[in-house]
């Protein structure tokens, strides 16, 4: 189990810097926490093929998308009216991302988000709009889901993000961590509503439930995370008073809806095998099996959380591979 | 993640450890096995570049000694647990976080101060009060504006636990040498008293952190960025009429471009038209913009030229307004603070005095000091009048006034000028720097002096001739100076459609008046950036990137603002309708206000160069 030395740095900052903001009694030092983010700037200027914008989805919240689209061989260099122009292919997948932090960290802005999004861009040629949600513990659940929910619809009602093909915009949805739980809860929302999302792509989901499962034991604090932390996130995170049997959390626990008999769209569950949550993701992926869904399942076996962070490891290649045929497969 | 302590105990390593390689041997000299291996990504100078990407500068070199200064942390937070936590997140104040290097060696040397040696810092209570000054604007300072020494100063955000937590903190090193520190035994008792005589409200100190010094350790990140070209764009109307109209605005300034003026002509017409349909902030930018474009088209003389005066009131208006100019002057006065810590004489130049409204915060704080303020110089700068009045002395004359009362020994000169490059330092009587230390000051003036040749060259050597102690300059977040036409109106455009949307959000419907007198005094600027050229465009903005380099090129070094000031002039923001959408954004040392994502104005703090003589030299 070795980890890149830059890699070890990367998450051991991530790590100290969060220990320094959350605060024993569930409150958070926001504005240390906006200090020491760092941050890009949207560019509508390509670089290395991709340009990107921000756009305001929701006045009310405030709440803004970053969408990443690739150059157009034609069009090197669009210009500012071009930011939405139509997609020129035939099927383009437009990738509805959500950003990891443990539903109180980062932004759709943050440096390792926003290469992140570009990397996805270019290896899946496909669109990225990546949502700014609401975070905890200003803004508890359901604000994060409401606001996944409103970028659904809102990617759903973009005629410049319809694939020319059947005039319809292909929807997947990514997220790490926090993100990967709202996936998977807009998901639900869009099959009740008839939005039709063609897949959902989970990297270490954020998952947990009031057991303690053995891989939470077994690597309480060896691979950057604690159970202590991970805790603390539910809390601020969930209604006050509930606790992480809560279907937010738990979806296929004491409290969860049965998901057997819907179109749920597919999915791709990514473990990494030293994360503390494994069993928890695991879980999850065994009960959509259970419910007659369709998932696949990659287990990482020495992959770390955040090895998606750096092109520097071979798990990060084989993901972006995994994820590509996966939003392709209808091409 | 432990490294391996667990491991190198337990022998066996089995298990979930298994796999660590214990007798390899490590340039970590712990003998411990390595739970990494060491990469080569290194650029040209050195710099890990996927660190890079990230925001993060760390040399190659230095990585295995940035990770042992994360492992000391965490065991650190490990032993002390939220002692330690509390102190590092409240106690502490932070830099500079791309330098991650230097971010751990700044809260590494903060914890070989004991914790808990019983003083309150207060001088948070001197930016506490600057902050209520800033946000309340209770001086009256204008005829004009009768009702503002009527208007209490609004009550302080509803205290949180939160804050409760950070002043229960005592922080590690005091922001004052330490002669000082002995000086406030009495803490927080006192300091709380006194808040609570002066701002006359009930808030009791629960508007800011304790602060701790920390000059920060400027570690020179090898390889400057190049001035990069970035459009950042927020798009905050999507609608159909919207696109129309900035495809027709950018039409018809590529027609001026090209000199086709029969099509621009028609085009901004038709603008005119387009305009009229929309609402909100976009229609006033269109028409704000199509004017401008008319006027280079007629070649009309580019604005009446409204006297400096009627300048100076539309500006008043916007700083009431929305919140950048009390942004740029707070942030600015932090830093000024913040270097005259353990001065007893003081003197700030600042280079457009226009109505004084960022000094009475300043010399509010300077009356707070722990120990007494330190006597207070002020050199003003303007412009002739139109009339001959001599509105620098006016102006002088209300600072005074305002000294007496909070018992600050004051001083003012004013000097009358068209352009700052014919200052000569001489002229302004500057004393040694043991004896006095100089701030100067420049917000939204310097752009001004890239319309002539030669002249911010002329002004940042005369600068330098003034040995200050640091120097402020807030300026507008943008490329309004590109050498092309249309760039530059592209530009210009997503600027003013920002901002005015920013002034959207803390309008009224109808817009106040203060509202109104805020869009035209953009307004002014948008027509000079359009229309005019030559000397007469003064509105020439640059960004953050390019005044960087510009410094750098003249033998500055930059000062950085951290933490705290960053947290301060986020509740400041907090205070203001809209504040939704206002963000504060910390870049490599400098603060950016911006809207939603986009920076608008920048603040930033230079001291000369080391080796330049006279200066901070707190470079470690």
């Amino acid at each position: 189990m070795v980890v890149p030395l830059n890699t070890w740095v990367l998450i051991s900052n991530f790590k100290l810097a969060y220990n320094l903001l959350r605060r024993p009694d569930g409150s958070f030092n926001r504005h240390l926490a906006e200090f020491l983010d760092r941050k890009v700037l949207a560019n509508a200027n390509p670089v290395d093929g991709v340009f990107s914008f921000d756009v305001i989805i929701d006045r009310g919240t405030s709440v803004y998308s970053r969408i990443y689209r690739p150059v157009n061989a034609e069009e090197p260099q669009p210009s500012i009216v071009d930011l939405e122009k139509p997609l020129s292919a035939d099927i383009v997948p437009v990738i509805i991302f959500f950003h990891g932090g443990s539903f109180a960290h980062s932004s759709a802005n943050s440096a390792i988000y926003d290469t992140l999004c570009r990397r996805l861009v270019v290896n899946c040629e496909a669109v990225v709009v990546s949502v700014n949600y609401r975070r905890a513990p200003e803004n508890r659940y359901p604000c994060a889901y409401e606001d996944g929910w409103t970028a659904l619809k809102w990617v759903n009602s973009r005629p410049w993000l319809q694939s020319k093909k059947d005039s319809k915009v292909h929807i997947y949805m990514a997220g790490d961590s926090s993100g990967g739980n709202i996936v998977h809860h807009v998901a639900v929302k869009a099959v009740e509503s008839g939005i039709e999302v063609l897949g959902n792509i989970l990297l270490n989901p954020m998952f947990a439930g009031e057991k303690r499962t053995e891989s939470e034991k077994r690597l309480d604090g060896k691979y950057f995370v604690t159970i202590q932390d991970r805790d603390w996130y539910w809390r601020a995170f969930l209604p006050e008073g509930e606790d992480r049997d809560h279907p937010a959390c738990n979806p296929f626990g004491p409290n969860g809806k049965s998901l057997e008999g819907i179109k749920f769209p597919k999915s791709l569950v990514v473990v990494a095998g030293l994360d503390l949550l494994q069993d928890w993701q695991m879980a999850y992926a065994e009960g959509l099996e259970k419910a007659g869904q369709k998932v696949k399942l990659l287990y990482l076996k020495q992959a770390t959380i955040g090895f998606y962070l750096l092109p520097n490891n071979n798990h990060f290649y084989t993901v972006m591979d995994e994820i590509s045929s996966f939003v392709s497969s209808d091409r | 993640m432990k490294r391996d302590h667990q491991e190198a105990r337990g022998g066996g390593g089995g298990g979930g450890g298994g796999g660590i390689g214990k007798g390899e041997s490590s340039s970590m000299a712990t003998g411990k096995g390595k739970m990494w291996e060491e990469e080569q990504q290194q650029d040209a100078s050195g710099m890990d570049e996927l660190l890079a990407v990230l925001g993060y500068k760390v040399r190659n070199s230095d990585m295995a000694d940035v990770a042992q200064k994360l492992e000391q942390l965490e065991m650190f937070i490990d032993t002390a647990q939220e002692d330690g936590i509390s102190q590092l997140s409240c106690g502490t104040v932070h830099y500079n976080p791309s330098d991650i290097s230097g971010w751990l060696e700044n809260m590494l040397s903060e914890l070989n101060v004991p914790p808990n040696n019983g003083n309150f810092d207060p001088s948070c209570v001197v930016l506490n009060e600057q902050m209520i000054q800033a946000a309340s604007s209770t001086i009256n300072f204008s005829n004009s504006r009768p009702n503002s020494d009527q208007r209490p100063p609004p009550p302080p955000p509803t205290p949180r636990v939160l804050f409760e937590d950070d002043l229960s903190a005592i922080p590690g090193g005091a922001l004052y040498p330490q002669r000082d520190s002995s000086e406030s035994q009495q803490g927080e008792n006192n300091s709380r008293k006194r808040m609570k005589t002066s701002t006359g409200s009930n808030s009791s100190a629960l508007l800011s952190s304790p602060l701790s010094s920390s000059s920060s350790a400027e570690i020179r990140v090898a390889g400057a960025t190049a001035a990069e070209s970035t459009r950042p764009v927020v798009v905050v109307d999507s609608q159909e009429t919207g696109v129309r109209l900035v495809h027709t605005l950018m039409a018809c300034a590529e027609a001026v471009q090209q000199d086709n003026l029969k099509l621009a002509d028609a085009l901004v017409k038709h603008i005119g038209v387009l305009a009229a349909s929309q609402a909100g902030a976009m229609r006033k930018v269109a028409t704000y913009f199509a004017e401008a474009l008319a006027r280079r088209i007629y070649r009309f003389s580019p604005q009446d030229s409204i006297d400096s005066s009627y300048f100076d009131i539309l500006q008043m208006h916007f700083y009431e307004t929305c919140p950048y100019l009390k942004f740029a002057h707070f942030t600015a006065n932090q830093a000024i603070l913040e270097a005259f810590a353990g001065a007893s004489r003081v003197h700030v130049i600042d280079f457009g005095l226009k109505q004084g409204m960022q000094w009475p915060a300043l010399m509010q704080a300077l009356a707070l000091r722990p120990g007494g303020p330190p006597a207070f110089r002020l050199t003003g700068i303007g412009p002739p009048q139109p009339d001959n009045t001599d509105a620098l002395r006016e102006v002088g004359w209300k600072l005074a006034q305002l000294a007496e009362t909070i018992g600050v020994e004051f001083e003012f000169r004013g000097f009358v000028t068209n352009s700052l490059a014919d200052l000569e330092p001489a002229m302004l009587e500057i004393r040694p720097a043991e004896v006095e230390a100089v701030a100067v000051n420049s917000v939204f003036e310097l752009h001004r002096l890239l319309a002539r040749p030669g002249a911010i060259e002329k002004v940042l050597s005369s600068i330098k001739a003034m040995r200050p102690k640091i120097m402020t300059i807030v300026e507008q977040e943008a490329n309004h100076n590109g050498p092309v036409f249309v760039d530059r109106f592209n530009e210009a455009l997503h600027y003013y459609s920002n901002l005015f949307d920013s002034l959207e959000g803390c309008g009224l419907s109808p817009p106040s008046q203060d509202v109104v007198m805020s869009e035209m005094y953009l307004g002014h600027q948008i027509c000079n950036v359009v229309a005019c050229e030559g000397p007469e465009r003064v509105e020439r903005h640059e960004t953050l990137g390019q005044w960087r380099e510009r410094m750098s090129a003249a033998g500055f070094d930059p000062v950085h603002l951290g933490s705290n000031a960053f947290k301060q002039a986020s509740m400041l923001l907090a205070l203001f309708a809209g504040g939704d959408g206002y963000r504060v954004e910390e870049n490599s040392g400098c603060l950016m206000l911006g809207w939603h994502t986009r920076p608008l104005i920048a603040t930033s703090a230079w001291q000369l160069a080391a080796g330049a003589g006279a200066g901070a030299g707190d470079s470690q």
